[in-house]
């Protein structure tokens, strides 16, 4: 578990703890590096033409957050796609997991402090109904 | 049934508008191998894949495939975001306008409307999978075409991770079919 007040001091965070928090493993990219990538499957990835890395500047404290949160995210869809066919993967099934409880707690952190991401948040226990709150994903 | 999150796959962030690339953009949007095609065609896909390594996987793209379409929503939206009347002219999309306004509005760059032609489902896996392949590198390349006609990082970022997904589905489609071959054969 991290200590999610020191969180504002680490302006690295994507790029220091979701590094640290991953499994020695040289078939996959972390996953803020897999979301950057489209593809946290070393073996699989095709970069086009002299393709370079373009990183996630996020503007604030919340889109730091959001990244982290969409990069977790990210490497539980690319693993979840891979288990749906390769299902007997007991390392895979491991990554999938920590990486869930992670978001999880993650999650939980973002919505207490910036309103909700899903209907099944806590903070949908409040007056007035804060699922309306901007930032709408397309809003920029 | 399906749960709404409420944010995108990966962040999108464009602040330099352009209406040459919102045009451009509709190609994924509305068209032959659009991102709403690829949802359309898995979903329908699934209930007759032969197991449940197959009903599981074109239900996980298929969802992936509707996150894909919103990116895209959000990049023509952001890409058209303040265009004056006279802009839209200038970049013919002075018909677009007159019907669309600043909606979004599945037709592909040409102004050709989106049609369920453009998918398949034959209820034969093989077949299936082998056209879902072709349908994930003919999006990829399209992607590439997008790539290459913009210089803006914000826009490119996104295409890349998208042009990249469709690499990734297309060894999970191929790794899948392999496996049914296997599974089926003689």
């Amino acid at each position: 578990m991290y200590n999610y007040y020191n969180y504002f001091n680490n302006v690295n965070f994507q790029k220091q703890n979701l590094r640290n928090m991953d499994y020695q493993n040289d078939n996959l990219f972390n996953p803020y590096q897999g979301l950057v990538r489209g593809n946290i499957f070393k073996n699989l990835y095709q970069p086009y033409k002299n393709e370079k890395i373009y990183e996630i500047k996020p503007m604030n404290e919340q889109a730091k957050i959001l990244t982290d949160i969409d990069a977790l995210e990210f490497a539980m869809i690319d693993l979840n796609l891979y288990l749906d066919v390769n299902p007997d993967d007991q390392k895979a099934i491991e990554i999938y997991n920590m990486y869930r409880i992670e978001n999880e707690e993650l999650l939980k952190f973002y919505q207490e402090r910036f309103g909700p991401l899903l209907l099944n948040s806590d903070v949908l226990n409040n007056m007035p109904w804060m699922w309306d709150n901007k930032p709408w994903p397309w809003e920029n | 049934m399906w749960k709404y999150v409420k944010k995108l796959e990966y962040p999108i962030n464009i602040t330099k508008k352009d209406l040459n690339m919102a045009k451009n953009m509709m190609a994924q949007y509305g068209g032959p191998d659009s991102e709403l095609g690829a949802a359309l065609r898995y979903l329908n896909q699934r209930y007759t894949m032969p197991d449940e390594k197959g009903f599981a996987l074109l239900t996980d793209i298929g969802t992936e495939e509707l996150a894909h379409f919103e990116m895209i929503a959000t990049m023509i939206q952001q890409l058209m975001k303040g265009a004056t009347i006279e802009e839209l002219k200038e970049y013919n999309l002075s018909g677009y306008y007159t019907q669309h306004d600043h909606a979004n509005f599945p037709i592909d760059t040409n102004g050709v409307p989106f049609t369920t032609s453009y998918i398949e489902a034959t209820g034969d896996y093989w077949a299936d999978l082998e056209s879902d392949m072709a349908a994930e590198q003919r999006a990829k390349v399209t992607y590439e075409k997008l790539i290459n006609q913009t210089n803006d990082p914000d826009v490119i970022g996104p295409l890349s991770f998208l042009r990249q997904r469709e690499v990734v589905h297309y060894n999970r489609f191929k790794e899948l079919r392999d496996y049914y071959i296997n599974k089926f054969k003689g």
